[in-house]
């Protein structure tokens, strides 16, 4: 099988632990159901990924050096 | 601080008052640290510098970025060519550009009107001629023409293949025995249109169950319709050498007219990594949402720069993308997309295709909130966006000593 988190297409995408999760929702004050969304089944999510769990995804942006963001993982 | 050894509480004091959020004040801190400490007043020179560029490059609040980025995307739209073909930098490819290109990617249309890969290779692929062609014919779907003569015997009701043995030698360079291959020509064709072949050589011939006319030439059809090696999507594949951007060597590049993806990158001697697709619907089955977000945004600048019409903000196809990407899948802007699934019955009315829109509405009693933009502009009302979502409100406060500055804030107005 292709690795596909080595495509340079594809950013860096981390499974965040659920206290993290809360810091971050604290930090920009949205809700979970707020955040973009990425599927349980996305070829490039992090392995055993569940539907409600928040994903870290570090881009090499363009307008900065990287950007972060976060996707909430549906079904 | 308990983390950071350099950082002393007056730094940390001065850091925290400035209006930048937390991950910019670590980001400070760990600088400072870094640095292992800096005086107080250098202190606040950063802070104040960092407050300064992140208030600087921060959108105002209830400013319409959608709205100013459709604009900043239409004004040079309309500078675009109509014209559909154009032979892409100097690939022999026929590609879409301009404008239906750029409606091609906001509809999401399931496939591009011209499909194409750039696949780049890996190790000595990328550099010996002869290997990438290699991978050339896994790609390139081969047909029976290109692999030697037919010829149809109507009197003996059988087609008479003449494979060329030079061409099977080329376009399976891994077996070395022309036999082999003629053999598994044979029994792709009986598997195919399932007759009994007979091979003598390199000359296959078969022939209908029963002696039919009809059936004969519908056996011919089929046959030149089947794929021998390659992948079926590819119908023509271009090889190149360029300059690789990163090392500056040079290397083999290859662009495919047709696409498919997902076949191509696990073929050995495919750079996995770099490879890819104008079409963003296999970049997102096969790399995942992310991706096709970067896809759009390159896709799009690149069909934009085509033009020369490159001075348009990246940040505005960095929205398109990030709407177009936000559910997890790509959608469309269009009515069947982003537009067509608003809450407000008059946004969309105002759309595309009002009436459906309003007799469907009607028929469902629907109610419209009025929150947005479009709805308040039909029935008349102040817009929620910029100055239009503040209210100010005739008072006096009460100003402390130490507060005044605060107090003083608000600034006169015309409303």
């Amino acid at each position: 099988m292709v690795d596909v988190s080595q495509h340079t297409l594809v950013p860096e995408h981390t499974l965040l632990e659920e206290e993290e999760v809360e810091e971050m929702l604290d930090e920009y004050d949205v809700k979970r159901t707020n955040l973009p969304k990425i599927k349980r089944t996305d070829p490039a999510a992090p392995d055993g990924v569940e539907t409600g769990d928040v994903v870290k995804i570090v881009r090499d942006s363009r307008t900065t050096d990287t950007a972060v963001t976060y996707r909430l993982v549906i079904e | 601080m308990t983390e950071y050894e350099h950082v002393t509480e007056d730094v940390e004091a001065l850091v925290e008052d400035r209006d930048i959020p937390r991950r910019l004040k670590l980001r400070i801190y760990d600088t400072i640290e870094e640095r292992e400490g800096v005086s107080p007043a250098q202190a606040d020179e950063i802070a104040q510098a960092v407050e300064a560029r992140y208030l600087d490059t921060r959108v105002d609040p209830l400013d319409p970025v959608g709205t100013v980025s459709a604009q900043s995307i239409g004004e040079p739209g309309t500078q675009m060519t109509m014209n559909t073909f154009h032979y892409a930098g100097v690939a022999e490819i026929d590609v879409t550009q301009g404008l239906p290109r750029l409606i091609e990617l906001v509809d999401a249309r399931k496939t591009p009107d011209t499909p194409m890969m750039t696949v780049y290779l890996e190790g000595e692929y990328a550099t010996e001629r002869e290997r990438a062609h290699e991978v050339v014919w896994s790609m390139e779907a081969t047909k029976i023409l290109a692999l030697g003569d037919v010829s149809t015997n109507v009197a003996d009701m059988v087609v008479q293949i003449d494979l060329n043995e030079d061409t099977l030698m080329e376009r399976w360079p891994t077996v070395d025995n022309v036999d082999t291959v003629a053999q598994e020509i044979a029994e792709t064709i009986e598997d195919a249109l399932g007759v009994k072949t007979r091979r003598s050589g390199t000359v296959v011939e078969f022939g209908p169950e029963a002696p039919s006319y009809r059936r004969l030439l519908q056996l011919v059809e089929e046959l030149r319709d089947i794929v021998f090696k390659g992948i079926e999507d590819i119908t023509r594949v271009v090889i190149r050498k360029e300059e690789n951007d990163e090392t500056g060597d040079e290397e083999f590049v290859l662009y495919t007219e047709g696409s498919a993806f997902g076949d191509v990158l696990p073929i050995e001697g495919v750079d996995a990594s770099r490879t890819t697709s104008n079409n963003i619907h296999e970049i997102h089955r096969n790399l995942g949402i992310e991706a096709a977000r970067e896809a759009i945004i390159n896709e799009t600048m690149n069909t934009l720069r085509e033009q020369g019409l490159d001075d348009v903000n990246v940040r505005h196809l960095m929205l398109v993308a990030d709407i177009m990407t936000n559910r997890g899948e790509i959608e469309s802007i269009g009515r069947h997309g982003i537009s067509g699934s608003k809450d407000s019955v008059l946004a969309r009315a105002a759309f595309e295709v009002t009436v459906n829109h309003l007799l469907d509405a009607a028929i469902h009693g629907e109610e419209d909130d009025l929150d947005g933009v479009i709805e308040n502009v039909i029935v008349g009302k102040p817009i929620a966006i910029g100055t239009g979502d503040v209210d100010l409100r005739m008072g006096s406060i009460e100003a402390s000593a130490d507060d005044e500055t605060d107090a003083a804030a608000p600034e006169p107005s015309d409303d």
